[in-house]
């Protein structure tokens, strides 16, 4: 039975997926298109060229610490909506340290540029949380106000007070971008390019793919063992599970959310520099948003497991990844996409519940029926 | 012979993991008190629900009044004159009694509610059955017999000759029991049946004409209440001969353990707790006695350090620990067992083991650097699930799927696996059957003899008079008496309870 339910869990998923390619399909057809040609120009697309492998990698590597800051928050019974907000602080904080600190060596620059990110994180996540915890205003109201502070103050930054006067014009043509200095050589993330190559491996050089993924990955892990083999995450836990009794243990409650909150913030702060320091190399007001919001999806699909966190986030970065694909291909608007992606959240959830409920269903009738059986046989 | 007004055959109800009802046949005639005894897990609650219409059997038959009958939920029971008093009343503080009774039963004319045709009824109800109520006084005015005869009314306003009593006295004190079963017996003799849940023998031999006992899902039997005695029930409902003494052996209490001195609690300018002061010696049992809700959580919370006093002190073996946070106060020695097992007790949605730590877990020997031994701590919870009798397959499995019995027996390993010096427990059998009870006043006693002290907080007047050394009794955030638990009765703490020193009757009018 519990084998049996434990494949009904993995097949959940799946199935949810399948139904929701079924309603992409409709839209699809909908603008005209064919589905089935779509879908298989998506997966071609997606998973028989290197460079869209690795540029799924790359675009999953902000959703893997975003889905981290959120389930981690979950954990402890906190809900971080505040994420958006806080990788864009930690993005200031990090372009900053990034253009700032000459004659460092890589070594030391690459690492400071890395903290200051999760310090800006953290700066953000410390407001609200000490709201929360001194005050009892509800952690997400205060996180998204919060958000919307932090694209504010961003673009103040890059607008009034860092903003690169010293742009070098091709032949003094064109307009100077709106954006921060560019980050000097030693804060740049190298990209995975040169190892790769040691492996025998090609990765064509427009994909950006770069140590920040590897780096998700052992995150994730280490999340996973302090979690479930750490003193301190038993007690986040606890607090997550029943602050009371955890309060009535002697656990310092208050303590383990704000420490917990504070680590989620830092997290959070890794989000933007995959992009910042792997790609783009300054700050500009075109920074992309929204990598916040779709790890709350991430996390949730992922059953805030540290672990199942890596598993949605390449999923996502999959979809958005085909996403390109259809559109050059298949001229199908990339927003069809979205919209796949908001009903495979939709449909997951659902589809979870079901199997749940299917579960429960079916040890109720084997009961019933074990009933029955020693009624037949007497007693 | 009179006829059978409920009979019940074959009715079988199961849930994942247990039969909660096999192939019970129940027989209750019209105009009887008839009680339902059993443990806990015995069935009752299943059996009543399935009356009401909350559930419905797998198999088995209900006939009313002779005719097979499907009752489909709580809405058709009424309509067929089945209604249920729960032990958890439901009841609108800020409404009058009038508004309580008709809410969801409102009767309305010309589209506006009826409220003087409906206070006309509960009063000729009233008048009828001799309850004392006044339909204007809002609930919250009421004391707790009174508020469970709303609850009474509400049943026979809504026309129900069969009225089932869930626990009704586990919220009373013995003079209110006594009125309550006045009551019932009034309505009975006006021809009503009552199904009275309980799993209190004495009560339940007092009032019931007939009694079944239910044992793990089955009907043991049907007995009447003249024809058997404490003992003869008790052994149907656990299968064997069961001791009530609780045997203590005479012991000279040693040095005083727990100091509470002048300790006061104020909220905005309500007094919870004023001027309380005790002590607890090595070797002792303290019980406080009192109606819920007189200070005695809000007393225990702050020994614990989950809440700061306004005022006085609180000594442990005479170090002042006094607005030390929990962790610290544990740290000197004492142990917790809380009153409300799911909100303080346990984490419900983890594992056995995992709650056998809780508050313990940083303890050397169960710590690698940053990390749990995790080896180490299943092995302490198998020793532990052995020793205190805990019933589960395997520690592995999360809490919230044992009975609450042997979540109370996790929580008393977990408690007393720490080497306490002082063991704070309040309501420590609540809730539990009468196979646990023995298993945890046997232990607490066992600490007792091992030398600790005990202070103990129960509702279960019997309990504190049964474990105790000397009794303090908590009326209105005060300690208002404190006696030798060989030099007091029932009766007498019952007054106290109810804030007087000179007369049940007082009593009553005090606390209107």
């Amino acid at each position: 039975m519990s084998y049996r339910r434990r494949l009904l869990e993995l097949a959940a998923p799946l199935l949810a997926l399948l139904f929701a390619l079924l309603v992409g399909g409709i839209f699809l057809l909908a603008i005209g298109k064919d589905p089935l040609q779509v879908y298989l120009t998506m997966f071609r697309f997606n998973l028989s060229r290197l460079d869209s492998i690795g540029s799924i990698l790359y675009k999953s590597t902000p959703l893997i610490f975003s889905g981290l800051a959120v389930a981690v928050g979950f954990r402890v019974g906190l809900f971080n909506i505040g994420v958006e907000g806080q990788y864009f602080i930690g993005a200031l904080l990090a372009s900053i340290v990034g253009f700032s600190l000459h004659g460092l060596p890589v070594w030391i620059h690459l690492p400071l540029v890395v903290l200051a990110g999760m310090l800006g994180g953290m700066l953000w996540a410390w407001l609200p949380i000490v709201l929360k915890l001194r005050r009892g205003a509800h952690e997400v109201i205060t996180t998204i106000m919060m958000n919307h502070i932090a694209y504010a103050l961003v673009l103040f930054f890059i607008t009034s007070v860092f903003l690169d006067t010293e742009q070098e014009m091709v032949k003094g043509l064109g307009s100077p971008q709106v954006r921060m200095p560019k980050l000097l050589e030693t804060a740049r993330m190298p990209t995975m390019h040169g190892f790769l190559e040691t492996l025998g491996i090609e990765l064509p050089r427009h994909v950006y793919l770069n140590w920040f993924f590897p780096l998700g990955i052992l995150l994730a892990v280490a999340l996973f063992v302090m979690l479930w083999r750490a003193a301190y995450g038993y007690e986040l836990r606890a607090v997550g599970g029943n602050p009371a009794a955890a309060e009535t243990a002697g656990i310092n409650t208050q303590r383990t959310m704000l420490s917990a909150f504070l680590l989620s913030g830092a997290l959070a702060g890794l989000v933007g520099l995959s992009d910042l320091l792997g790609y783009f190399g300054y700050l500009d007001i075109d920074f992309p948003k929204g990598y916040g919001f779709t790890g709350i999806a991430v996390a949730l699909l992922a059953r805030n497991s540290m672990l199942g966190v890596i598993l949605t986030a390449i999923l996502f970065g999959f979809l958005r990844r085909g996403a390109e694909g259809v559109q050059a291909f298949e001229g199908v608007p990339m927003d069809t996409i979205v919209i796949l992606e908001g009903v495979i959240i939709l449909s997951i959830v659902v589809a979870v519940q079901i199997v749940n409920w299917y579960v429960r269903r079916q040890e109720k009738l084997m009961k019933r029926r074990q009933v029955t059986m020693e009624r037949a046989g007497g007693d | 012979m009179p006829s059978p007004v409920i009979e019940t055959i074959g009715l079988t109800k199961a849930f994942p993991g247990v039969v909660a009802n096999d192939r019970i046949d129940l027989e209750i005639r019209a105009g009887e008190i008839h009680a339902i005894v059993g443990e806990n897990g015995a069935g009752k609650s299943t059996l009543m629900r399935i009356l009401c219409g909350l559930y419905q059997p797998d198999l088995g038959e209900i006939r009313l009044r002779g005719v097979p009958t499907v009752i489909r939920d709580p809405r058709h029971a009424i309509k067929l004159g089945i209604g249920m008093v729960h032990q958890h009343f439901m009841l609108v503080d800020r409404f009058t009694v009038t508004e309580n009774v008709i809410l969801g039963a409102e009767g309305t004319r010309w589209g506006r509610l009826d409220r003087r045709a409906a206070r006309r009824r509960i009063l000729e109800i009233c008048d009828r059955y001799g309850f004392d109520l006044d339909p204007d006084l809002a609930v919250e005015e009421l004391s707790v017999g009174q508020q469970q005869r709303v609850e009474i009314v509400k049943v026979l306003y809504r026309g129900a000759d069969i009225i089932i009593m869930d626990e009704p006295t586990a919220v009373l004190v013995p003079q209110e029991v006594q009125e309550l079963f006045d009551n019932l017996r009034r309505l009975a003799k006006s021809g009503k049946t009552i199904i009275f849940i309980s799993h209190k023998l004495d009560e339940v031999l007092d009032i019931a004409d007939r009694i079944t006992v239910l044992r793990g899902g089955r009907k043991v039997g049907t007995v009447k209440a003249q024809e058997t005695d404490r003992r003869g029930l008790a052994e149907m409902m656990v299968g064997r001969p069961v001791l009530f003494s609780v045997d203590k052996e005479e012991r000279a209490p040693g040095e005083p353990l727990l100091k509470v001195e002048g300790l006061s609690l104020k909220s905005g300018e309500r007094y919870l707790l004023r001027d309380v002061s005790l002590e607890v010696r090595g070797g002792e049992i303290y019980g406080i006695a009192g109606v819920e809700g007189n200070g005695q959580t809000e007393l225990v919370e702050v020994i614990m350090g989950l809440r700061r006093p306004t005022t006085g002190r609180i000594l442990l073996a005479a170090q002042d620990v006094t607005g030390l946070p929990v962790g610290r106060v544990r740290g000197h020695g004492v142990s917790f067992v809380p009153e409300d097992r799911h909100r303080r007790g346990l984490i419900l949605n983890m594992t056995v083991w995992e709650n056998l730590f809780l508050g313990r877990h940083r303890a050397r020997r169960l710590t690698a650097g940053p990390l749990l031994r995790r080896i180490v701590m299943l092995g302490e919870a198998d020793e532990l699930v052995q020793e205190y009798d805990i019933r589960v397959g395997s520690t592995g499995q999360p809490v919230s799927s044992l009975s609450g019995g042997n979540q109370q027996k996790v929580i008393l390993a977990r408690e007393l696996a720490g080497q306490p010096r002082v063991i704070i427990a309040s309501q420590p059998t609540r809730g539990l059957d009468v196979g646990a009870i023995e298993f945890v006043r046997q232990r607490l006693i066992a600490a007792r003899a091992a030398g600790l002290a005990v202070l103990i907080v129960s509702a279960d007047l019997e309990e504190v008079l049964a474990l105790s050394d000397r009794i303090g009794v908590m009326y209105g955030g005060r300690l208002v008496k404190e006696v030798a638990a060989s030099e007091t009765t029932a009766q007498e703490l019952g007054m106290y309870m109810l804030g007087s020193t000179t007369g049940a009757k007082e009593a009553r009018d005090h606390v209107l």
